[in-house]
């Protein structure tokens, strides 16, 4: 492991789960399912195929404490399922389900590629392994343009305009024993407020399979979220979602399950907005949020703030009449304050950063345009639209709109911010090539991702919270579902900088075969 | 916080940022002049038409 200056982990794990959008610039008519899977497959050098174990997977699983008979979605993957299952691939070939040297996974859902983050357990490192994936993606749409003679596009963003969405979501593993109840409570207010820092922007409103002329708002996905509470991710989709798969001992940690959110190409909106979400999870575990806290009405006042175009985000409490959700979230920042370690460096540089950037959205919005997605967009279309003359529907508006999400660098709206200087940064170039190459140190992602780098051919399966060996005509399985800093995660990292090869690991850390 | 299995154990610490003072916080925006042309070349030459072909399947 890395020994440098050090940022003390925070005892919780993060990551970042993103599908995106895929097109080819020359033919709008192109199958996106078949160029997904060779997008994937150009990874081959960076990982090892076909290891993701899916038996362990159970998305059915309900934090309220039952198994969900069946979601909504259920009948649209069946759908997708057969649609795919007429084409000349095998399932493993349509997933092309990649575990990479930087513990992430890689692979294709259905259309969408989607790049999960290893675990991470400093929001610095998080940032720069969600680089890493951009980066990664962009080599591999480099090398798919190159093998399928056409121009692979790939959109770091939410929606199509058209009322079809995907998903950036996030992940915080945390103790079990906070309530959920107390979870619901606590959360629903901030994140349904937290666009306003969050937000990457969109041009236009949509309601399922439906665009609409409307302007410009401040969130990708507000327009899809109909239900308070609940497990659905596709349809219906909740401002709390309830899937309980915590990727580690049950009895003691959930996975808090963010499905909310805007998929980010700005470093500081992705780190203020996974850092303050960490903050006010970490209040939770103390107390309960304060009754003043509670919306009247949550999915009114979700829409109702991004599509404001007085960026006042007025809201109405349930106990005691209104406030705006900039004053919310100062309320919030004041009350975790209360209760966190600010002595801890990442944490007091986020809640810093936090009042800090709602005290200037209440009193100069503009100039967070070199550090919010949805700030710098509106700046880039009102120059635009000034210069061309357009009226805010017109269609070159959403295609600019569009373009600011592409991840290649050289053509990229976002990236052309960045080049010129007026982004700012958390990640050095050196910390994203680093991340594309290695996992983090304080986390179980570093025993997955040296396993690649190391003993590939010996692996048999893989999942977030284990690793199963193959030696000798044996299947060894090492558990990671208590591999965090400070319980078993050091030995085990230990190990595996030491080992040449696999029996080794069997035998310092005591492995049994379970299988012959 | 802690975690359950953590408790009264010894937090590891990962590398920090780098030489160079800089905290684990935001960097500003490094040059105060930017190329505003660059960036309108590249909005000029977005094809009005790309949103209008652009779909995709709902996602998660």
């Amino acid at each position: 492991m890395d020994k440098q200056r050090p940022i003390p982990a925070w005892p919780i794990y993060f990551g970042l789960e993103t599908e995106f959008g895929i097109a080819v610039r020359e033919n709008a008519e192109i199958d996106v399912v078949e160029e997904s899977i060779h997008l994937v497959r150009a990874a081959a050098q960076l990982g090892s195929p076909n290891l993701w174990d899916y038996t362990r997977e159970d998305p059915h699983r309900d934090a309220r404490g039952f198994r969900a008979k069946e979601l909504r979605q259920d009948g649209d993957e069946a759908n997708f399922f057969s649609q795919d299952r007429q084409r000349p691939y095998s399932f493993e070939e349509i997933k092309s389900d990649f575990v990479l040297r930087n513990g992430a996974r890689f692979y294709n859902d259905h259309t969408h590629p989607e790049y999960s983050t290893p675990e991470c357990s400093t929001l610095l490192e998080l940032v720069a392994q969600d680089k890493a994936g951009e980066r990664i993606l962009e080599e591999c749409a480099r090398a798919a343009s190159r093998k399928r003679n056409h121009t692979v596009c790939l959109y770091k963003n939410n929606t199509d305009f058209a009322g079809h969405s995907y998903g950036c979501h996030e992940n915080y593993l945390i103790p079990r024993m906070i309530p959920w109840d107390r979870l619901v409570e606590g959360m629903m207010g901030f994140l349904v407020t937290r666009q306003i820092f969050g937000g990457a922007g969109k041009l236009g409103w949509e309601k399922e399979d439906q665009g609409m002329v409307g302007g410009f708002q401040i969130s990708q996905r507000a327009d899809f979220f109909t239900e308070l509470v609940g497990i659905d991710t596709m349809n219906r989709r909740p401002l709390i979602n309830t899937r309980d798969e915590p990727h580690a001992n049950p009895k003691l940690y959930r996975r808090f399950h963010v499905i909310v959110g805007d998929s980010n190409l700005s470093e500081y909106a992705t780190w203020l907005k996974i850092g303050t979400t960490a903050l006010v999870l970490e209040a939770l575990q103390y107390d309960r949020v304060p009754r003043r806290f509670f919306l009247a009405d949550p999915l009114y006042a979700h829409r109702s703030i991004s599509r404001d175009r007085t960026n006042r985000w007025e809201i109405e409490l349930a106990h005691s009449g209104s406030t705006t959700a900039a004053q919310l979230q100062n309320d919030y920042a004041d009350w975790v304050g209360r209760y966190v370690d600010l002595d801890h460096p990442e944490k007091r540089a986020v809640w810093k950063s936090w009042k800090e950037t709602v005290e200037l959205l209440q009193t100069n919005p503009d100039s967070l345009r070199d550090r919010l997605d949805w700030v710098a967009k509106r700046s880039l279309l009102e120059t635009f639209r000034e210069e061309q003359k357009l009226s805010w529907d017109d269609p070159w508006l959403q295609s600019v709109d569009l373009e600011y999400h592409l991840v290649d660098r050289a053509q990229g709206l976002y990236y052309a911010l960045e080049s010129a200087g007026e982004i700012a940064r958390i990640s050095r170039e050196e910390d994203i090539y680093r991340a594309i190459q290695q996992p983090p140190n304080a986390s179980r992602a570093y025993v997955r991702g040296k396993c690649i780098q190391k003993f590939a051919r010996d692996l048999v399966n893989v999942q977030w919270d284990y690793i199963a060996f193959r030696w000798k005509g044996q299947t060894y399985r090492l558990e990671l579902s208590s591999a965090f800093p400070g319980v078993d995660l050091e030995r085990y990292c230990e190990v595996i900088d030491r080992a040449q090869i696999v029996s080794y690991m069997i035998e310092e850390l005591k492995l049994e075969p379970i299988s012959g | 916080m802690l975690m359950p299995e953590q408790v009264q154990k010894n937090h590891p610490v990962v590398p920090g940022p780098g030489p160079g003072g800089e905290g684990p916080g935001p960097r500003a925006p490094r040059v105060d002049r930017p190329n505003t042309e660059e960036i309108l070349k590249r909005m000029r030459k977005v094809d009005p038409d790309q949103a209008k072909r652009y779909r995709q399947r709902t996602g998660e």
